[in-house]
């Protein structure tokens, strides 16, 4: 973790609490940027990072980013399937992501976890740009989402599976159908072909037997199976996962979880998972973005996260009541 | 309701106007440039399920204005003295006026409400956005899909439902009233109408037909807030399209009879 609280954390507006910068450069910056206040304490220099996070914590109380942390460690991977620079988005007076700077690690399981109503559904959307950031960019394999054209940014669609909360399975058409709708609308391929990966790809999720169920005959967990093997259909380069967990009791979450770690060594590629359950995180995650009010408080791998002193990041991974995080 | 507050109910009304225009004006050119055929398949299911959903309901109500047609058309005619002209009334009533608007409103309760709770159920269970991260551009799927199925098969079901009507006011008229014989009723019905009366009839229809999908496909396309949210843009689209029947039922008949030398309406 950084041992320097980064200036960017807060606001403009918020600095002239901030006390008396510590260098003439940033005197001079003319930004507004939050600079810790003066050390006064000799033993100062010798804290931790998580230390000085808390004791800013404790002199900022209204800072709603005194948590986080804006250095990112290193991923591991060569290159970042997706990253996130500078986005702010808001709907109507609600400041969704406030500054978000994200990066998904190509190759990896990368969890996205964070509180209810921090943005991680904003998040995918973003990705796939079924939203459009009101500032800053999203970049998929280096490509700026915002900046394509419709048809370019079906084509870069087509890189992506994506599995939604319910499935999203569409009504109208049975397990068997739903699965192959890709393959028939972006392939040449015959139905002979066509059948042999849709039996496949439901083979792996459990669901070979149940082609000729209509999604209204599915439970939840059979649903969200069903869309996970719609996502894989295409053999995206990246797969999302919009809480997979959310609904399904602990036995299935852990079967579910197991099944994305199983298809992910399979078959490889960059998968995002958006969730705020901790076992599920435990279970599969090789990267993880903490995601706090718009912005991460941090990401780094999931071992290291695990092992994280901050106070934050501690009391969310732990899910324990006491610590920084209330209701709010 | 103070002015700022009406201004700010029309601006706010105006914007979704143009949002309206702009999004069925999307639809209307993915089927005039023939990019729907892309998927001509959806495009033949949701004309089967035009068929098998709304064709005999269509039919069953422009059968009963027809018989309702007919019956006011010989009690009238018989008040006035004149009961072999009620062909003349059943004539107009079916085809120029009433049988139309039968057609437009059972196409906004039935049709209509159905296609903006489809589409309303699949914009909240996430299978809109499905449609768009799968690379399919959703409008086309959605809504010229639907557009192209009611083109392809609408103007055979009202027509079937223009002849249906003419039955019905034929059987009100000469087998129930039995005031006028059948050859007589048929050379008054017949003389009061022609080809190209069913013609603008049919092109009526299909404007009002043509409305009520694209109004129906953007209530249905922007719901937002859940299961209250797909009611809300049910019950909106509904009034906008009996709203837009009743406007294409009235230019219609100006524009399409409004000058006809055997019945100028305008004087």
């Amino acid at each position: 973790m950084s041992d320097d609280k980064s200036n960017n954390d807060v606001p403009a507006g918020d600095d002239q609490d901030a006390g008396e910068p510590e260098s003439a450069e940033d005197t001079t910056s003319g930004k507004a940027e939050f600079v810790l206040p003066p050390v006064a304490d000799r033993d100062a220099s010798r804290m931790t990072s998580a230390e000085r996070l808390a004791k800013h914590a404790a002199e900022q109380p209204d800072d709603p980013y005194a948590w986080h942390s804006d250095t990112p460690r290193a991923h591991g991977a060569e290159r970042s399937a997706i990253e996130f620079i500078n986005v702010h988005k808001a709907f109507g007076r609600n400041k969704v992501l406030n500054g978000l700077d994200l990066e998904i690690p190509e190759g990896q399981i990368s969890m996205i976890l964070g509180p209810s109503g921090t943005g991680k559904s904003v998040c995918i959307k973003h990705m796939v740009g079924l939203l459009y950031p009101d500032q800053g960019d999203v970049l998929v394999q280096g490509e700026s989402v915002p900046g394509m054209v419709d048809d370019r940014l079906f084509e870069v669609r087509k890189k992506f599976g994506v599995l939604f909360q319910d499935g999203a399975l569409f009504g109208s058409m049975n397990l068997y159908d739903n699965v192959a709708f890709p393959l028939r609308q972006h392939t040449d391929m015959g139905e002979g072909d066509i059948a042999e990966i849709v039996n496949r790809r439901l083979g792996e999720v459990g669901l070979a037997s149940d082609g000729e169920k209509m999604p209204n005959e599915l439970s939840g967990g059979m649903r969200k199976r069903a869309g996970f093997a719609r996502a894989l259909v295409l053999d995206p380069d990246i797969v999302l996962f919009d809480e997979p967990d959310s609904g399904l009791d602990p036995v299935r979450t852990a079967l579910l979880c197991e099944l994305i770690r199983e298809i992910h060594e399979e078959n490889g590629g960059s998968y995002v998972v958006i969730t705020h359950d901790i076992l599920s995180a435990r279970r599969v995650a090789e990267h993880i973005s903490l995601l706090w009010k718009g912005r991460i408080v941090d990401a780094g791998p999931a071992t290291e996260l695990f092992a994280s002193e901050n106070p934050f990041v501690k009391q969310f991974l732990s899910g324990e009541a006491a610590g920084p995080l209330g209701m709010e | 309701m103070g002015i700022a507050r009406i201004r700010f109910k029309f601006e706010e009304w105006l914007d979704a106007f143009g949002r309206l225009v702009k999004f069925s004006g999307e639809i209307v050119r993915g089927v005039y440039f023939g990019r729907v055929i892309t998927f001509f398949g959806e495009a033949l299911r949701q004309s089967g399920v035009l068929i098998i959903g709304s064709a005999v309901v269509l039919w069953t109500m422009m059968f009963f204005i027809g018989l309702q047609c007919g019956i006011e058309g010989a009690y009238l005619n018989r008040a006035l003295g004149s009961p072999a002209y009620a062909g003349l009334f059943t004539a107009w009533c079916d085809l120029r006026e009433v049988a139309p608007y039968a057609f437009g409103w059972m196409m906004s309760a039935k049709v209509g409400t159905g296609i903006v709770a489809e589409l309303g159920s699949m914009r909240i269970n996430d299978e809109i956005d499905a449609l768009e991260v799968m690379g399919i551009d959703s409008v086309l799927f959605l809504g010229a899909t639907r557009l192209l199925a009611a083109w392809m098969v609408l103007p055979f079901v009202y027509i079937a439902g223009i002849g249906g009507s003419f039955f019905a006011s034929y059987f009100a008229v000469v087998q129930q009233v039995a005031d006028v014989s059948s050859g007589g009723y048929a050379l008054i019905f017949w003389l009061f109408q022609n080809p190209p009366d069913l013609l603008f009839s049919l092109i009526k229809a299909m404007f009002m037909a043509t409305g009520v999908v694209l109004v129906a496909c953007y209530y249905g396309y922007h719901v937002t807030g859940g299961p209250v949210g797909v009611g809300v843009a049910t019950a909106k689209s509904m009034v906008a399209n009996i709203a837009i029947v009743h406007l294409v039922a009235m230019m219609g008949t100006v524009v399409f009879w409004g000058t006809n030398p055997r019945a100028p309406i305008g004087g």
